[in-house]
Order: structure tokens, then sequence, then C-alpha cells
């Protein structure tokens, strides 16, 4: 159950929240934000609503300053202000949205379910390809994997990515990461628009999640793809060479041929796993098989356990 | 008639909001959109046969908001970047030309005819990406489309004094404008970080040896646009047929043998455009 703060002293506004929400989500009060501070350093809350005077500067205070660490930076904070008093939200408090008293016997449950799923939808999400990252790619894992579901998990990294940062510039760089992000998303909801899903774990690392069925057509799809685009990234010269000259981690200079991408591919068909990290594993294992081999880009683990 | 200024017409260009297309394409976006699975390459096939398409694909695609400006001239490319949902979209909000709707379907046929000779002579003379030169063919009077849309009445009458004047399209342009399709072409596709080549080809179409980074991509497009025109396939604003700049002849090198071969192809991929007027 999702868990709202309210930091209120109106004991009829309390009443009347708790009779609204508390078959939804498990609502704990307060009667300042003082006292509600330690509560929520240990267990950040889904949603922060606040009972507040337009003049209370201690509130605000301790508001924006929460709101000012990354880690609660998303937190979501709703504000409920008296009836007909204007109070200046905008730049001065720290608050995503605001409810009028007055409103909130009729509003109030809807304003806090949008509060929250709006935080949910741009929670962790990276801000290069604007795909979820690794919390949210985890609990996609594990949701499949706690309720039974048989799919596949694809890990996918470019090959010789650092040289070519290296050796254009981490803006080129970033450019690519962007395009293979695109080019597995978009190749992942045209095979399976429904029940998929796509995270970037970070660097040149990006996982999908599919059906069995379609995920080795996907792949391909994917690879193929990567491979047309690739070539515009590199200048024509490159282009014609096949290849970049860059410096290894030792300061050799070495040739690096035109990125590729490597995909590793596990499946819960013929195992079980209980933890979402066993399954990424074996994903990255087969991923590193493809790493090295010559002759295939994508390899999918078909042991029993 | 004196001229226009062509900073006002510059600044009404390049903020050119809406690109309508011909009724043709119209209906079948409509067919398109009510099939559910469209495949990737089915779409970019049927957008990579409009230049309006194509100018909307490759302007979000080379927009800031993807990314990657300058890079991508390719229609399949930018399809598989931008992903089928943002396509679709772009789709929805296609409109169609309301004046000139005859002179417009001449065009969209002269500029595929143009693409699919430009495709001929980019394979024949062995370059790595014909569809690039393709796209160039296809999007080379865009300007016009461009006057069409900001200046439609007096485009249209241009239009209609080329024969009385005996000008080509581009002389009239230059003549009551005080500039040209090519350079007006030029502006949207800098505007909306066209990769390079593909803005000189836009800009050089009639003076192909001006070309620098794509010569020969550029002569090659300045000869399809020639003989399609020769053929009598479409209409690009007037009845005459200009000369073939000479550097261009040059350049590209045909044979009789050459050309031959070259028309033969050119019948058969045309057959597919003819329907566009209906």
């Amino acid at each position: 159950m999702k868990t709202i703060i309210l930091i209120s002293k109106d004991n009829i506004l309390i009443g009347t929240f708790k009779s609204l929400l508390e078959n939804f989500y498990n609502i704990v009060v307060f009667s300042t934000i003082q006292s509600a501070i330690e509560f929520i350093y240990n267990s950040i809350p889904n949603l922060l609503v606040i009972d507040t005077e337009p003049n209370d500067f201690i509130t605000i205070d301790i508001l924006n300053t929460l709101k000012g660490d990354p880690i609660f930076t998303h937190l979501p904070v709703l504000i409920i202000i008296e009836n007909h008093k204007k109070i200046n939200i905008v730049g001065t408090i720290a608050a995503d949205d605001f409810i009028v008293k007055s409103d909130v016997l009729t509003e109030l449950k809807t304003r806090i379910e949008l509060c929250i799923s709006r935080v949910e939808r741009i929670v962790e999400i990276n801000p290069l390809t604007r795909l979820p990252g690794n919390i949210s790619i985890n609990k996609q894992i594990q949701n499949r994997l706690d309720s039974g579901i048989i799919f596949a998990v694809a890990y996918a990294d470019l090959d010789h990515f650092k040289p070519f940062n290296d050796y254009y510039g981490f803006s080129r760089g970033d450019d690519v990461i962007k395009m293979t992000g695109r080019v597995i998303l978009n190749t992942v909801k045209h095979y399976q628009p429904e029940g998929s899903f796509v995270g970037h774990i970070g660097g040149d690392d990006f996982i999908y999640l599919m059906d069995i069925d379609k995920v080795e057509e996907a792949t391909k799809s994917i690879i193929s793809s990567f491979n047309t685009i690739i070539a515009t990234f590199y200048e024509e010269s490159d282009r014609e060479n096949g290849f970049i000259k860059s410096f290894d981690r030792e300061g050799n200079e070495r040739v690096y041929p035109i990125m590729g991408l490597s995909i590793g591919i596990a499946t819960n068909k013929k195992r079980t796993f209980r933890h979402f990290g066993e399954m990424t594993g074996i994903a990255s294992e087969m991923k590193k098989v493809a790493k090295n081999s010559s002759t295939v880009k994508y390899m999918i683990d078909r042991r029993q356990a | 008639m004196p001229g226009i200024d062509k900073q006002k017409l510059r600044f009404k260009v390049e903020n050119t909001q809406n690109l309508p297309t011909i009724p043709a394409t119209l209906k079948n976006i409509l067919n398109f959109l009510e099939n559910s699975s469209i495949s990737i390459n089915k779409i970019s096939d049927f957008i990579s046969k409009d230049p309006v398409l194509t100018m909307k694909v490759l302007k979000m695609i080379n927009s800031p908001v993807y990314g990657f400006p300058g890079r991508i001239s390719s229609v399949n490319q930018a399809v598989l970047l931008l992903g089928l949902n943002v396509i679709k979209g772009m789709l929805l909000g296609v409109s169609v030309f309301e004046l000139m709707q005859k002179a417009m379907t001449g065009l969209w046929e002269h500029s595929l005819g143009c693409a699919a000779l430009s495709n001929l002579l980019a394979k024949k003379k062995g370059l790595k990406s014909p569809e690039d030169v393709t796209i160039a063919g296809l999007l080379h009077d865009i300007g016009k489309v461009l006057l069409a849309v900001n200046i439609p009445e007096l485009y249209e009458k241009l239009i209609a004094a080329t024969d009385k004047h005996g000008f080509t399209i581009l002389e009239e342009e230059n003549a009551v404008l005080g500039v040209n399709h090519a350079e007006v072409g030029s502006w949207i596709a800098k505007k909306w970080n066209f990769p390079n080549q593909l803005i000189e080809i836009i800009q050089f179409h009639h003076e192909a040896h001006k070309a620098k980074t794509a010569n020969l991509e550029c002569c090659i497009v300045h000869l399809s646009d020639v003989l399609i025109r020769a053929k009598g396939f479409g209409f690009a604003g007037d009845h005459f047929v200009p000369e073939v700049n000479q550097h261009a002849w040059d350049n590209i090198g045909l044979s009789e043998g050459d050309i031959k071969e070259l028309l033969i192809n050119m019948e058969e991929s045309l057959e597919d455009y003819e329907e566009l007027g209906a």
C-alpha cells in the first residue's frame, strides 16, 4: 500500500482526509513538518500533503530544503490552502500541485492519484534516452518473476563504444546512445506493443523484456537497424576505412571496427529465477558469449537449470 | 511588378507551420491509418513517395528534440528512430492544398519521376547510398511547394505567365521575385537542420557545378530533373525543357548505350506512379 503523509492541525480536514482515502492508502498524520521529517528521511512516502498557512515560513523552508536533496526531488508535494486566501506557490514553495480546502471533499482523491501517477511516470528516467533506469528495470523483472510470467530478458550493449567516444568526443557518443535507445524502443514496441518493456541501465547498456516468441525476431531487427544507422555517425573517411584508430586502456594505439551491438537473452522457460539479479546475470553471461563470438551478434540461453 | 521583400519572404518560409500534400496522398493516409498492422518498411516506402511527408519526417528527426541534427537523410532510418506512434501522429495532422491542386499534383509527379531517375543513376554510378540521392531527387523542388504555400496567389500567376513570357519557372521566379525555388528550398532545409549534402543538392540543382560536398549527387539530380521534363512526365511549373548543365553531363559521363538503358528502366519505374491525379 502506498503511503501518504498529511501534515495538518485541522481536525476536520484530517477526518475528511482519512475517510476519503483510508481504504486506498496508508495515511500517516503529523501536526507539523518538523515532526514528520524524521519519518520521511527513514521511509520516503509516495506523497506529502501539507495543509499550510500563507506565512508559515518554517514549513516552507524545511520543505524546500528537503526537496533540494536529489533523493527527495521526486517526492510529490500537494499543498492544501485555505479558501480564498491567495498564496504565492510558484517559485516560493517546492510544491507540485495545490488544492483549495473547499474542494477537498470533491477533488482530493483525484488530485492525489494524479500527483502520484505523474511522479511514477517521470521518476528515474535516463536524461539522455528518457528511458527508465535500474530501479524500474529491476522492478519490472521482479514483478514478472513474482507473478510467474514466462518471458525473456535481453541485455544489449555496444561493441567498441569507448574508443568511439574518445575519438569523436562524448557529445557524439551521447548521440549514438540516444539512437540506440530509440531503435531498441521502437523495434520492441513494434513487435510487441503490449507487455514489453525497455530500460536504460546506463552508459551503453540496455535491457528489454519481451514475450519469448517475439524476442528473437525483434533482436535480429534491432541489430540490423542499428547496423544501417550507425555508419552515419562516422566521418566519411572513417566509414570508408571501416575502422577508427584510438587508444586502449594501456594507451596503445589500436584499430577499432565500426560499432556493433551484442545482445544476450535469458528466459525463465526452463529455469526458475527467484531474484531479478539471477536472470540479468544469465543475460549478461550470454551477452559476453555473443561479444566474443565472430559469427553471432546475439545469444539465447537454452540451458536447463 | 516590383520584386518582393526577400527578407520577409525568407522569414515567412522559415516559419512555415503547415505543409499540405495532394489529395491522393491524403486518401492513402486514411487507408493506411485504418490498417493497424503496418510494417516499418511499408510505411517508409509510403512516406518516401511523397515530398511533403518526407519533409515532415526529416524535419522531426533532424530537430533538437530527437537529437540527431544534420545526420539523417534516409526515410527508413528516420522512421526507425521516430517510431510508428510518432509517425502515425504526424500522419493524422496532414492537410491538403486548397489552391493549385492540379499544379501541385503535377509537381508531385515531376518530383517522383526525378526521384526514380536519380535512383537509377545513383545505382548506375555505383554510389554507396542511392537512397540519399533518391530523397534529394524527391525534394529538389520543395522550394516550389513553399512558394505555393506562402504566396499562393502570386505563385499561381507566376506559373500561368511562363507560357506567355517564354520563361522557365526558374527564370520567371528570378524576374518577379528576385529569388528562386532552389534558394527558397535551401532556406527551409537549413532551418530544419537537414544534412549538408541534401541542402546543397536542393540549393544547386540548377547549377550543379557549384556543389562542393556532393557534386556527383547534385549532377545526378540535375540531369534527372531535365530528363524527366524532357520525357513530359509530371509538371514542374512550365512547359519547357531547360539545358543540361555541361559540367553535370561531363561529370556523369553517360554513353549512348547508358542512355538507352536508362530510358528503358525509367519507363518501368515510372509505371507505378501514373495514378496520382486519379
